[in-house]
Parts: C-alpha cells; sequence; structure tokens
C-alpha cells in the first residue's frame, strides 16, 4: 500500500498528484442507504437467508435523486465552447450560477459592481424586486441592502464580511464563477447546496446579449436554490457556519 | 463491527450490517470507478457494484481482504459501462485546489508546480487504456501491485510490465522537467 518508497521523482510526483485529484462522491449514509433500498426493492439475494421485516427505503432515496439529478446538470462542453471558455472542462449550471470548471482561474484584478446597483432602505425592498425575499434569522439586521440590474439582485451585507445575494437565476443563469476545481455537495434541508472553499473569480451573464461581465474575486461561497431564487452567501468564514445561516432563512 | 463480522451479519439477512459496509467503502469506491473511467456516471456504478456485491457476497472467501474483492466488482461494472458506451473510457478529473506545493508565499511558484501537475495529468490521460488503469491504480488508488493485479484480473508480471511501460512512456512525456 501507500508504505511503500517510492523509486524516483515520477512515481513520488504520481503519488502526489492522486492524492490532489478531487473526486466527488455523495454522503457515504445517502449511498448506504440507496443501496439498500435497492436490495429491498428486489430482495432474495441468494445470500440473505431471512430478511427482517422489509421497509421501505425511506432515508436516502428522496436525496439520492437530489444527488442524481444535480449530478445530470454537469454537462461536457463541446468544441462549439464560446470564446473565453476555451479552458473550461465542465460547465455546472445550479441554482442561477454556472460553474466553470477547469484549470486554476486567472484572478479578477480589478473589482467592479452590477449594474445600477444601489443601496436601498430595507423596507422598500419588496416593492423594488419581483421575487420573494427572505431573511438570515441566524444573523442579525444587514447593515446595507443593495439591489442590483433593475431589481434581479438583492445583496445583504454585514459587518463581518457576510454577504447574501439573492438573484432571480431562472431560467438562465445569472451569475458565472470560474473554479480550478469541484464544488462539494452540502446536505440543506430539503435541498443540496454547493461549497466552493477557495477564492473564484465572480461574475454575471447580461441578459441582453449573454456578455460574460466580471466582478471581483470571491471568498469561499455557498449555493443554493430555494424555488426560483438562487442564493450565495459569502464571507461565512467555513462550511458548516455557512450551511447554518442558509438553513436559518425564513 | 469489522470487515468480517459486518459480512457474517449481512449473510445472516442484516442489511444494516451491509449498510455499515458500503459505507465504509462508499468513498474508495467511487474513487476507482471515477479514475477508471466511470466519469459523471460513477454514482450509478458504485450503486450496481454493491449491489452485486451483496448478491455474490456467499461466494467471497473470508480469509481473503474485502477491500479488492470488492473494487474488482467495481471495475467490472465500470468496464461494463465504458464498453457499452462503445468507446475508451475517458479519464475525467479536475485537479483538486490545494494542488500547489509551494510555499504559500511563493504564488509563481505555487503556480509552477500546479502546471507540471496539470501536464503530469494530462499524460497520464493520455496513455493507452490498459498502461493507464495499471498507473491509475498504483499510484492514484495506491494499491500493491497483488491487489492491482486482483482489481484488473490481471497476472502480477502483467501489472509490473505495464506500470513499467506506463512509467516510462510519462518519462518521456513530461521527462526531467518533473522535479
Amino acid at each position: 500500500m501507500s508504505s511503500r518508497e517510492p523509486s524516483d521523482d515520477l512515481e513520488a510526483e504520481l503519488l502526489a498528484l492522486g492524492s490532489s485529484l478531487d473526486v466527488p462522491a455523495p454522503p457515504p449514509a445517502d449511498v448506504a442507504a440507496a443501496v439498500r433500498a435497492r436490495l429491498e426493492a428486489a430482495p432474495r439475494g441468494h445470500t440473505a437467508r431471512t430478511g427482517r421485516p422489509a421497509r421501505p427505503g425511506r432515508r436516502g432515496r428522496r436525496r439520492w435523486r437530489v444527488v442524481a439529478a444535480v449530478a445530470l446538470a454537469v454537462v461536457a462542453v463541446t468544441a462549439a465552447t464560446p470564446q473565453g471558455r476555451a479552458a473550461v472542462a465542465h460547465l455546472l449550471r445550479y441554482a442561477g450560477v454556472e460553474l466553470r470548471l477547469g484549470q486554476a482561474p486567472a484572478p479578477v484584478r480589478t473589482p467592479a459592481g452590477l449594474p445600477g446597483e444601489r443601496a436601498v432602505a430595507p423596507g422598500e425592498l419588496e416593492s423594488l424586486v419581483a421575487f420573494p425575499i427572505r431573511r438570515p434569522a441566524a444573523l442579525g439586521a444587514p447593515r446595507t441592502v443593495l439591489v442590483g440590474d433593475g431589481g434581479r439582485v438583492v445583496s445583504m451585507l454585514w459587518p463581518d464580511g457576510t454577504r447574501l445575494d439573492q438573484f432571480d437565476g431562472a431560467p438562465e443563469p445569472y451569475f458565472f464563477k470560474v473554479l480550478g476545481a469541484s464544488p462539494e455537495a452540502v446536505r440543506l434541508p430539503g435541498t443540496t447546496a454547493w461549497w466552493i472553499g477557495g477564492e473564484h473569480p465572480l461574475g454575471y451573464i447580461r441578459r441582453a446579449d449573454g456578455t460574460s461581465v466580471p466582478l471581483r474575486q470571491a471568498g469561499p461561497t455557498l449555493l443554493w436554490q430555494h424555488g426560483d431564487v438562487g442564493h450565495r452567501l459569502e464571507g461565512a468564514g467555513s462550511k458548516e457556519r455557512a450551511a447554518e445561516i442558509a438553513a436559518s432563512l425564513r | 463491527m469489522d470487515d468480517d463480522e459486518a459480512i457474517s451479519r449481512t449473510l445472516d439477512g442484516d442489511l444494516s450490517a451491509y449498510e455499515v459496509l458500503v459505507a465504509r467503502y462508499s468513498a474508495l469506491a467511487h474513487r476507482t470507478a471515477a479514475l477508471l473511467g466511470a466519469g459523471d456516471e460513477a454514482e450509478d456504478v458504485v450503486q450496481e457494484a454493491f449491489v452485486k456485491a451483496h448478491r455474490h457476497l456467499a461466494g467471497f472467501r473470508r480469509d481473503s481482504p474485502f477491500r479488492p474483492w470488492l473494487l474488482r466488482i467495481v471495475a467490472n461494472e465500470t468496464h461494463n459501462l465504458t464498453r457499452s458506451r462503445g468507446r475508451r473510457s475517458e479519464l475525467v478529473l479536475r485537479l483538486g485546489a490545494e494542488a500547489g506545493t509551494a510555499a504559500p508565499d511563493d504564488p509563481a511558484g505555487a503556480a509552477v508546480a500546479t502546471d507540471r501537475r496539470a501536464r503530469l495529468l494530462r499524460a497520464v490521460r493520455a496513455l493507452p487504456e490498459r498502461e493507464r488503469q495499471a498507473v491509475v491504480c498504483r499510484y492514484f488508488l495506491q494499491l500493491t501491485e497483488a491487489e492491482t493485479g486482483q482489481v484488473l484480473g490481471l497476472p502480477l508480471g502483467t501489472v509490473k510490465s505495464r506500470t513499467h511501460r506506463g512509467l516510462a512512456r510519462l518519462r518521456e512525456e513530461v521527462g526531467d522537467e518533473l522535479a
């Protein structure tokens, strides 16, 4: 096993490369529950002599489907890749965000804001935005509330650097992120979120002509969807804390 | 509960014991399927493999380790999948986030290290399938030569020669630029 000494540099390099490869897998408990559900649905393995009373595959089934559906959203980019996406290996479209997975991206050096972005009073929010706005109970009142791009995006900012964006993610993605590594699936009540652990370029896709406009380098972010509304939570610190805040939206 | 006990209980009809085994080997099974070419279908392959393993568990030799026995089934399922797709299995992989080995205060060095790994990964991807699978088992999955033989269904000598040829080809491709 891994205890053997690599006999030369190439072997050592291959072992290190293998360890750095990012292979996403669903949570082991979900796999176990899905396998159990299949075995219960078609019992009579040659092996099981006496099954206990069959339980429906209650636990993992629905979650499993969610994971599978999300996985299906991964599409390979063909030779018809639009310009500027040449280095992209995979696209993942989820929660109104297009994740462009490929080689390690160049950072965005000049930050920009969303078109028409302006601070608004929390009270006037509902009249400016066409989708339902929710607020995280786990955080206090935001210091700043911004509305951008004709009411398509609402951003709430807290003094500790936490930022929650809610945006109309249907029918086309609104934000894009360029990533060198796959995001990690995170379970939220009733849905699956994606955690992006590193700093990465963030931009938005102009509805009028589909142009990708860079915005800034974003920090670690949790992405998820609620109804047609996409959510991105940035600056929450750990994945666990982000999931906690996400679950507290009311 | 160790593997042997979980297997005994499973054979007695205890599905919870089998869930323990599945959860224990799930990550490794996904890694094996993905690295041997199952791509986005690794999840299906793994489920199918665990269902089959359960079915054939009575035929498992209890004095041998469970891990390579299970991975053999995963490898076979992956092979069935890629064969049914009628094309060469693809190694669809991405470098992990912390691929660089250089010091964090040395961004240029980190970029070089990342680039080197990306080139090595491309070279592995381009290997002939037989050599690639041996290299993947030995170095990416860190299996022994004996385990690799068991998982790929090959005699030990064949594992050695395919690994050797694969390494020679990689050395040609990425050469002495490797640190």
